[in-house]
């Protein structure tokens, strides 16, 4: 520990560094080119091309995530620049973070580094985007996250982060709204220790507290394997319902024990355990849970129809969890390159500019930031789902459910 | 009472598993001194082997008869034996002999096992994929009740779990204390040089350790996947888990380590008996091991390195 300062230094210096080089690179390129074929268009940006960074899991263990995001943000990219409408082109440079916060640093700098990129979607998970969170901010890069939902991310000074969905607090706030209106007397509440697992538990108990009903709090590491004990305490306390914050995989882990435990309460889990992981490891086991998202499933969707379709044409397989929103994410981004392309040059400084200023209407959520970097709260929607015969299915907003 | 006698069966089942792997490396240290920290990927290879046997028997799972559902279980056993036991074999071979034959310093043993173990992991990842939720075709349903105990269900993979695990550890225990082969490793961790005089070839011995401690890694291996799920670095955890039960046990100590697992099993799964939050789980495993070290340095039943075990 006593290497702590000495390791702060040198990283504080690395951003410097890299803050420097970035910005210093980025205008001698502007200008080199803009003396080049700057004529045509407006702000100078035409035939030029920019990059649109891409920060998630494209790797390992969370790669299913990043894959979903990614192969919606490719998409949003190819349609714009098919539409022929851009005075420029946009290309899409990914950036696998493996979804760690170890590993963020790394693939935040190579995105940095790069001066063409202008705006980056992600990252898609809270605990990747704490740690790289003030690296952006002195880049001056804006972030739109399709998928970050840790509450504290839009409070440690993060000045260019946004993000498109609702924050755990919106939606554990809502999700313990929901258990009251159905009476329950007693709940169990279960983290897996993440960042974003504790986040949403915490909103949930807290809410629930206020509502006056009992709770009991646990804790299982995202790391176990074995769900048999927790199982059995769930079963044997005789509890109402039961909440899960955590992520897909051990959702389904908890599901198969929870299930041979012949626990015959409600359970629920966040957005973190809604997906394909889930229903392919909990199987039958994973009937009857509910899932709480402030995300929208395409493939039931009106709105994302034809979003749907051609994400099916070109990646053959139905778009999932965070697809829509990460789609959302794109089109605002190059919204707003656009709109700095109007009023002038596109640096990294416009782009967040015109993001702050956005007001665009996507398929899952009216994209317009609060100062913060959440998306405005009239336009936040958890939405419920539940497991129905192996399939995630969405039943509605949670507002309007019993 | 039914609730404590659940956690108890759960804290069995968990605790063979320990067992069989801390048997692996308590069984190395036993003629070499050594923790082969490589054995943890022994057992994860032991659940990929047995999966492909199982699931190019089985397919996927729907349409297998239930007569011949313990068979089944006897080959994902048998594979997943033969897959640890091979990679155990390969393992001695490449990242232990080569040291020993130039008589390198026990750290070199160390370093090449950990480099091993991070070999195998990622080559699995490679291999096969990096999910966390891979499983074993559903040939029959784990979680079916089986028949109870006072009030507590015991599933059938709890029963498989508990029943194999123990027929190999008694398998186990015999071939160390009765057989010529047994003889030969209890000589070689006794004292190699006066084995090596007594004409016990200490090569092929070790090497036939490993391939023991790898077999029995190798079917925890399939039992682990058939019970939860398996994945390129599900062995690190249940490694660590193991190692510190071979320890509480007594290291070298054959059923020191049978002994050290069941309890850190049992242990691990009373914790929400006590009102504690089981995110304390790990906090109370690892300071009854302490505890018991402080008041017996070498374990449980003591180091017994070469004697009958």
């Amino acid at each position: 520990m006593h290497n702590r300062p000495v390791r702060t230094l040198v990283l504080v210096g690395v951003v410097g560094a890299l803050a420097i080089s970035g910005t210093g690179c980025g205008k001698k390129k502007s200008k080199s080119d803009s003396g080049l074929k700057g004529s045509a268009a407006a702000g100078g940006a035409a035939g030029k091309t920019y990059k649109i960074g891409f920060q998630g899991p494209l790797s390992g263990d969370n790669q299913q995530l990043g894959i979903n995001e990614v192969n919606a943000t490719e998409l949003a990219i190819d349609q714009a620049n098919a539409g022929g409408k851009l005075a420029f082109k946009l290309v899409l440079q990914k950036s696998d973070d493996v979804g760690a916060p170890a590993t963020a640093p790394a693939a935040a700098a190579t995105l940095i580094q790069d001066t063409a990129v202008v705006g980056v979607i992600g990252p898609s998970f809270s605990g990747a985007t704490k740690a790289v969170g003030k690296t952006y901010a002195a880049a001056n890069l804006a972030l739109i996250s399709p998928s970050a939902t840790n509450p504290t991310l839009t409070e440690l000074g993060f000045t260019t982060f946004h993000r498109i969905i609702p924050s755990d607090n919106v939606e554990g706030l809502q999700a313990a709204d929901w258990f009251a209106g159905k009476g329950l007397k007693k709940i169990y509440v279960i983290d897996d220790l993440s960042d974003y697992g504790k986040g949403v538990a915490d909103a949930v108990e807290k809410q629930l507290k206020v509502k006056g009903v009992a709770v009991t709090r646990q804790g299982v590491d995202a790391k176990t394997t074995d769900y048999g004990a927790i199982a059995q305490t769930v079963a044997s306390s005789g509890t109402d319902a039961m909440f899960y914050g955590g992520y897909d995989a051990q959702a389904g882990l908890l599901a198969k024990a929870i299930k041979s435990s012949g626990y015959k309460g409600l359970t629920v889990t966040g957005n973190g355990g809604k997906s394909s992981v889930f229903t392919k490891g909990a199987g039958d086991a994973g009937d009857g849970w509910y899932f709480t998202c402030g995300c929208l499933d395409a493939t039931t969707a009106p709105e994302a129809k034809a979003f749907n379709d051609a994400y099916t044409a070109k990646y053959n397989a139905p778009s999932s969890t965070y697809s829509p929103e990460a789609f959302d994410a794109t089109n605002a981004m190059i919204e707003a390159i656009k709109a700095a392309a109007a009023k002038g040059d596109i640096t990294r400084q416009s782009v967040l500019d015109a993001v702050n200023a956005l007001d665009y209407k996507g398929i899952t959520t009216e994209v317009k930031f609060e100062k913060s970097g959440e998306v405005t709260a009239t336009v936040q929607t958890v939405n419920l789902y539940t497991q129905k015969a192996g399939a995630i299915v969405l039943i509605g907003n949670i507002k309007d459910q019993k | 009472m039914s609730d404590v006698m659940g956690y108890l069966i759960l804290g069995v089942t968990r605790g063979c598993m320990y067992a069989l792997i801390a048997l692996g490396y308590t069984l190395v240290y036993g003629v070499l001194q050594l923790i082969n920290f490589a054995h943890s990927e022994v057992f994860m290879s032991g659940a990929f082997g047995s999966f492909i046997v199982v699931h190019s028997i089985v397919g996927d799972g729907r349409h297998t008869p239930s007569w011949a559902v313990p068979l089944v279980i006897l080959v994902g056993l048998a594979s997943g034996a033969v897959t640890g036991a091979s990679v155990a074999w390969g393992l001695e071979r490449v990242a232990y002999r080569p040291l020993r034959r130039r008589g390198a310093p026990k750290l070199a043993f160390l370093i090449s096992a950990i480099g091993a173990s991070f070999f195998l992991s990622q080559l699995a990842g490679k291999l096969f994929n990096r999910y966390t939720n891979n499983g074993f075709p559903p040939y029959f349903k784990t979680d079916a009740v089986l028949f109870h105990i006072l009030g507590a269900r015991v599933q059938v993979v709890q029963a498989v779990i508990v029943v194999s695990a123990i027929l190999m550890m008694i398998f186990l225990d015999r071939l160390v204390s009765g057989s010529k082969l047994g003889r030969g490793i209890r000589a070689v961790a006794e004292d190699a040089p006066t084995a090596a005089l007594m004409g016990i070839d200490i090569d092929k011995t070790i090497l036939r350790t490993f391939v023991i401690g790898g077999a029995l890694a190798g079917a925890a291996g399939f039992l682990f996947g058939t019970a939860f799920v398996f994945y390129n670095t599900m062995g690190f955890i249940p490694g660590v888990k193991a190692f510190a039960a071979a320890v509480l046990g007594g290291i070298g100590n054959v059923r020191g380590a049978m002994l050290g697992g069941l309890i850190l099993g049992v242990v691990e799964n009373l914790v929400p008996v006590v009102h504690i939050d089981t995110k304390w789980t790990d906090v109370v495993a690892f300071v009854v091991l302490v505890i018991v070290l402080v008041v017996r340095p070498t374990g449980i039943l003591g180091e017994r390195l070469g004697r009958a075990a």
